[in-house]
């Protein structure tokens, strides 16, 4: 939901008065210990909506089960997973089982959700890091070229370039791919062929995250395979990803190029390339940080459609699954940490912008 | 619509009209869905045949048909029916919930506001399409049918989006509470309610269809991704492009194409009308993609020639003066280093092209210092850029530029290529710009930023460019020069980045320093100090400087020859003290007659003591808390100050002296920490806002920013009568007589009380602030820098109309300033503040020409008068007077 941000055209983020004195501490040990003390609410917040809506939906054990059991069963598994307990008991329950790492069992088929982070956690974020790799390469220099040529054709080219790759869901991009892709044989489905998959089971240590796994393995041939799986998921998602970058890259840009301090460079006569390189893209990088920060919850998103689409096995994949099964225990588990991970790295993205600006640090 | 089209050219013209054509297409789709589509989005048969499942496109069926045997072309018509349906349900519900609660939680600030952010950030930052599905599933549980489940869709959209408009709105009103005008609206008393809807919703609303635009696309999206994913709207009640796409996936791998392809199309087009219609209202409407328009208005111009007109016509053009400066040009031109002849710049803007400069010609002699004065959109900054090669693409820059570095030898700067140029710009001439808090680069410290510039034109190592960068640091003043090599700019002062800019320029030892407005955004004091650090450059390197200045007092203090423009071409140029004594023409001799001039004021004599009080403070202390952890701020400490009835007390001070919170104290705006503020006997601290309503008819304020101080949304004379309205019980067609009389008092034409503030000069917005200040005839007016934002001339008019409103209806008056000149002119009496504190007080004469305190002294020698002569003598008797001003 942060392209709309995008749209807008982002707010720099705000500067900082002039430094103060304070107690002792560096005003960057400051600034992050108020980034964390910002970020354990927001945290307890989302946990909590996740926690209360799912039980909006109504007990987890009837919806996944009514119908096929008689209701005297259905109260004896109630008090076994201690869903007859009162609502704040179960609540209390909930948040500190997170906070020892637990994050409950699914119903139907009895995983552990710790053990669903770690095997479909792994192929998002292997997903993740292949799209992220189309964005960034596809974004940044296509953003860079856009606002250097702004308002010429190579704006106007890339603008509607943008916009396409916007209104283009995720799904349906996929949908093409699998119909231009699928006559010249590259797969469409799964991480990896049966075969190979089978056999890095037994990858020692096992990563989940089936590249490295492959590599482990040490047959070029299953990471070739491995490779050949992630091509069209990496470009359906990073085609997304990367259009938004692109966008970002530009509208800061073209503000920036726009500052005094890049006239002032220019009078000072350095060379247009730097006034660019070192001048433009360093202060375009602060907003554009910030709000690639907010990409992740996009990502997260645009993952649980990549990954119905090419039954990629992922975090996404196995949330839709759980939720058409109506597994709410399983949902409940996903979804806060989903949450977490999203409160996580914007917490991540403060501390980049921390370095990267020095008005932050200072 | 069409006032959007006409605004918009070019490419931007070209994406707003498709935007227009494809949301208009799925607009008829949708509403004319049963007439268009051949068939059911349901149906499977016609008369018993069924249609067969997966049929390729056919003349039955042109685009084929589903794997559940539907017609393709019919579902996607119904299709866009739904999507309609379900984004114009989602954007209503969430502009009826978000933008109220963002306007509240903005308003009112304070725990309510902080909670709702926290949780609408924690929404926000959620993934939508998660938050979508398990709202979908909680609302959709039991309903379905063609209500309940587009209706479901609709409402998981809108807690998508709620925090977005929240977000949006809670910004822009916490934007807009801080303007003027809404501090202008609370003076007179009005209601929380008006505030909120008459003034800021009307400017916060601009936003919002950006916003919803952009939304409705999302919508689309999110809505077909609930359907992919199966928890869309129920099949058999609509026909939804998701849903249909997630039937198709299975096909696409077997080849069969048109059952994914063109529901997927359907989904792209609409998304694509939408997001650009949204883009283009967004480039046109927000601010900050616009290109940079020029700092004043044309009727800020309009006006300025206005006078210049006038002042022409009574006094006719002297024939000589052209001749003259023919003359001083050619004793120069033979030495000089900078000679500009016949320079002119045209800007292209959409069709038209504006003249700025109009064949400007002067020289510039080694250790001379041209000054070039002129007031807004006389050309004089373009002019300086044009030197440079600084202007954007869209300028036109013809004439020529000579610079002579040594020797006969001499180069066109103007048409240089930019290879060539950029060894020029810095090394042999270089530039100091107006902002010093803009001018340097934020992430990079400055001692760096030194050295990049010493190594591109030299070639010297890391080392030995840092050791010159402290060296010049120092040279320029800079306290502590080796630790503060290596501070970012935000860590110095005003005047220390001033400085900072300075060593930048002089680092090469240029032949040519063009200086532009370099102490305008500094302090009076700190201005003083720049301004002989620049004198002392120029007379240890011998540089030539230009000066580029609207500030006649600096031109007097500085210049050695003063070239006057007007509208981009040169009226007058002359040796300063020439200038000063005898000016030739008319717009010259008119504008040094504006300019206020300290030690001259005609300000009235102090009233008598036993006038009654009408602003008494009592040991006002205003203190902000600090940021968390940090220690609060006090702005305002311990003042005692009493104006009684038809006085004028100047309360001066520079940036940061707590003089316009003091200003905002006397009227109730802010509250103290401790003291007393009395209006004649009331004690006002102690009121409740309901209960100060009733007393707030006694004051009226004038705001610093004429742009910002009247409410954009409403008519000059809504404006006026706004006082009237909420504080008396006038008639509504007394209140017009009544706005009449004081548009009539103000001077302005009775035909601008149906104008808009954006179509008035500044000096006429003023006007208009003073009128409604005036409105309900107060015992108090409060003036915060009311003319500091005019160009000369026009600040001239204003105080005397101020001047003789006074004098006639004898209010008491809180003059707020930085200028000591303006209160030498219009004060009875005169305090001046520091720090928070009041460190001088009494009549105008005691502290303007026998000040006690010491700062009081440092302030009034740091002041330039417009007279060479006597600048010269006060230059020289103030000598080390100001060597801790900083």
């Amino acid at each position: 939901m942060a392209t709309t941000e995008l749209l807008t055209g982002s707010e720099q983020p705000e500067a900082p008065s002039a430094p103060r004195r304070s107690g002792g501490m560096s005003p960057l040990t400051r600034y992050l210990l108020v980034r964390v003390a910002l970020v354990i609410p927001m945290m307890w917040i989302l946990v909590t909506f996740v926690f209360f809506l799912m039980r909006v939906i109504g007990d987890p054990i009837s919806a996944a089960q009514g119908g096929r059991l008689t209701p005297e069963q259905i109260a004896e598994r109630k008090a076994a997973a201690g869903l007859d307990a009162p609502l704040l008991q179960q609540y209390w329950d909930y948040l500190t089982g997170i906070l020892r790492g637990d994050f409950g069992t699914a119903m139907t088929d009895g995983r552990p959700i710790s053990d669903v982070l770690v095997v479909n956690g792994a192929a998002t974020l292997e997903l993740a890091f292949w799209a992220l790799l189309v964005a960034f390469s596809l974004g940044i220099p296509l953003g860079r070229l856009a606002a250097r040529h702004r308002d010429a054709w190579p704006d106007a080219v890339l603008r509607i370039f943008s916009i396409l790759v916007y209104a283009a869901p995720v799904f349906f991009v996929g949908l093409l791919l699998k119909l231009a892709f699928v006559p010249l044989g590259l797969p469409v489905a799964g991480r990896a062929s049966t075969s190979v998959e089978l056999a890095l089971q037994d990858v020692e240590p096992q990563t989940h995250i089936m590249i490295i796994d492959a590599i482990l393995w040490g047959d070029p041939a299953y990471v070739w395979d491995v490779l050949k799986h992630a091509i069209l998921p990496a470009i359906a998602l990073g085609l997304l990803t990367g259009g938004v970058f692109l966008r970002l890259v530009r509208v800061n840009l073209i503000q920036t190029l726009r500052t005094d301090y890049v006239t002032a460079t220019r009078a000072r006569g350095i060379a247009e390339r730097r006034v660019v390189r070192k001048h433009a893209y360093r202060n375009a990088l602060v907003p554009v940080v910030t709000v690639m920060g907010l990409q992740v919850a996009l990502l997260l998103g645009g993952a649980v459609l990549t990954e119905t689409t090419f039954e990629w096995q992922g975090l996404g994949y196995t949330l839709a699954d759980y939720l058409v099964k109506r597994d709410f225990i399983a949902v409940q588990g996903i979804v806060t940490v989903i949450a977490l991970v999203v409160a996580v790295s914007s917490l991540l993205i403060d501390v980049i912008v921390a370095f990267v600006d020095p008005r932050v640090r200072f | 619509m069409f006032s959007l089209l006409k605004s918009t050219r070019g490419l931007q013209r070209g994406m707003l009209v498709a935007g227009m054509v494809l949301v208009a297409v799925f607009l008829i789709l949708a509403v004319f869905a049963p007439w268009l589509a051949p068939y059911g989005f349901n149906e499977t048969r016609v008369d018993g045949v069924p249609f067969g499942t997966q049929q390729p496109p056919s003349a039955e069926h042109w685009w084929g048909t589903t794997v559940g045997g539907q017609d393709v072309l019919s579902r996607v018509i119904y299709g866009a029916r739904t999507a309609v349906v379900v984004i114009v349900l989602a954007v209503l519900f969430s502009l009826v919930i978000g933008v109220p609660l963002g306007l509240l939680s903005g308003f009112l600030a304070g725990p309510v506001d902080r909670m709702l952010v926290l949780v609408m950030d924690a929404l926000y930052a959620f993934p939508s399409l998660l938050l979508a599905i398990v709202v979908a599933i909680v609302v959709g549980g039991g309903s379905s049918g063609v209500v309940g489940g587009v209706l479901a869709a609709a409402i998981a959209l809108t807690v998508v989006f709620i925090p977005q408009y929240f977000r949006v709105v809670r910004n822009a009103t916490l934007a807009v509470k801080v303007e003027p005008y809404v501090d202008a609206a609370r003076v007179v008393g009005t209601r929380t309610p008006r505030i909120l809807f008459r003034h800021i919703l009307a400017n916060v609303r601009q936003s919002v269809p950006v916003i919803a635009t952009l939304n409705a696309s999302e919508a689309i999206l999110t809505l077909a991704a609930l359907g992919f994913l199966g928890f869309g709207i129920e099949p058999s009640s609509a026909a939804e492009w998701g849903y249909d796409l997630n039937k198709a996936m299975s096909d696409a791998t077997n080849g069969i194409w048109w059952t994914g392809v063109f529901p997927g199309m359907a989904i792209v087009l609409m998304v694509m009308g939408v997001t650009l219609v949204g883009e283009s209202l967004n480039d046109v409407l927000n601010p900050l993609l616009k290109a940079r328009g020029a700092d004043t208005t044309t009727s800020d111009e309009e006006e300025i020639s206005a006078e210049y007109a006038e002042a022409v016509a009574s006094e006719g053009l002297d024939e000589d003066v052209a001749e003259e400066a023919a003359a001083v040009d050619a004793d120069v031109r033979r030495v000089a280093t900078l000679s500009l002849t016949d320079l002119a710049v045209t800007f292209q803007t959409s069709g038209s092209s504006v003249r700025a400069v109009k064949g400007v010609s002067f020289d510039v002699a080694p250790g001379e210092v041209v000054a070039v004065v002129g007031e807004s959109g006389s050309g004089k900054s373009v002019t300086s850029r044009a030197v440079m090669g600084l202007l954007p693409d869209t300028a036109n820059v013809s004439g020529s530029a000579l610079l002579r570095t040594g020797g006969d030898e001499s180069r066109e700067l103007i048409g240089m290529p930019e290879r060539r140029l950029r060894f020029v710009r810095g090394d042999e001439v270089s530039m100091i710009f107006q902002e010093p808090g803009t001018a340097l680069d934020p992430v990079y410290t400055v001692g760096w930023q030194i050295v990049e510039m010493l190594r591109t034109h030299r070639d010297i190592s890391k080392k030995d460019a840092r050791r010159r960068a402290v060296e010049l640091l120092e040279l320029v003043g800079l306290p502590d020069p080796e630790r503060r090599v290596d501070f970012y700019p935000h860590q110095l002062s005003g005047g220390q980045k001033q400085r900072v800019m300075i060593a930048m320029a002089i680092a090469l030892e240029p032949d040519v320093i063009v200086a532009d407005e370099p102490t305008t955004a500094l302090d009076v004091t700190v201005q003083a100090a720049i301004i002989e650090l620049l004198l002392d450059l120029r007379d240890r390197l011998g540089t030539a400087i230009v000066l580029i200045t609207h500030n006649m007092g600096v031109v007097a203090d500085v210049a050695d020859r003063a070239v006057v423009m007007y509208r981009g071409e040169i009226v007058e140029q002359a040796p300063v003290e020439r200038l000063f004594r005898a000016p030739r023409h008319p717009y010259t001799r008119r504008l040094l007659e504006a300019v206020p001039h300290l030690g001259q004021g005609a300000g009235a004599p102090a009233v008598a003591d036993d006038a009654p009080p009408v602003l008494t403070l009592q040991g006002v202390t205003v203190e902000f808390a600090g940021r968390l952890g940090q220690p609060s701020f006090r702005a305002v400490d311990d003042v005692d100050l009493l104006i009684r009835r038809g006085e004028v007390l100047g309360l001066v001070g520079e940036s940061g002296s707590g003089k316009s919170t003091l200003g905002r104290v006397a009227v109730g705006l802010q509250k103290t920490t401790e003291g007393t503020v009395l209006i004649g006997d009331q004690d006002i601290t102690t009121l409740s806002d309901r209960r100060l309503r009733s007393h707030r008819g006694r004051f009226g304020f004038v705001f610093q920013d004429p742009a910002a101080s009247l409410n954009p949304h409403m008519t000059i004379s809504e404006c006026v009568a706004e006082p009237l309205k909420v504080q008396s019980d006038l008639s509504a067609a007394d209140q017009r007589a009544k706005v009449a009389t004081l548009l009539d008092r103000v001077q302005l034409p009775s035909a601008y009380a149906g104008r808009y503030p954006h179509e008035l000069s500044g000096g006429q917005r003023q006007r208009v602030s003073l009128a409604r200040a005036l409105a309900l005839d107060p015992d108090l007016l409060i003036a915060d820098e009311p003319t500091s934002a005019l160009d000369v001339s026009v600040q001239a008019k204003v105080l005397e109309l101020f001047a003789e409103l006074q004098r006639e209806l004898q209010f008491a008056c809180l003059f707020i300033t930085h200028d000591l000149a303006v209160v030498d002119a219009l004060a009875n009496r005169v305090a001046v503040m520091r720090h928070g504190r009041i460190v001088e007080e009494g009549t105008r004469d005691e502290v303007l020409r026998a000040p006690q305190a010491e700062y009081t002294r440092q302030l009034i020698a740091a002041v330039p008068v417009p007279d060479p002569a006597e600048q010269r003598r006060r230059r020289e008797a103030r000598g080390a007077l100001l060597a801790d001003a900083e």
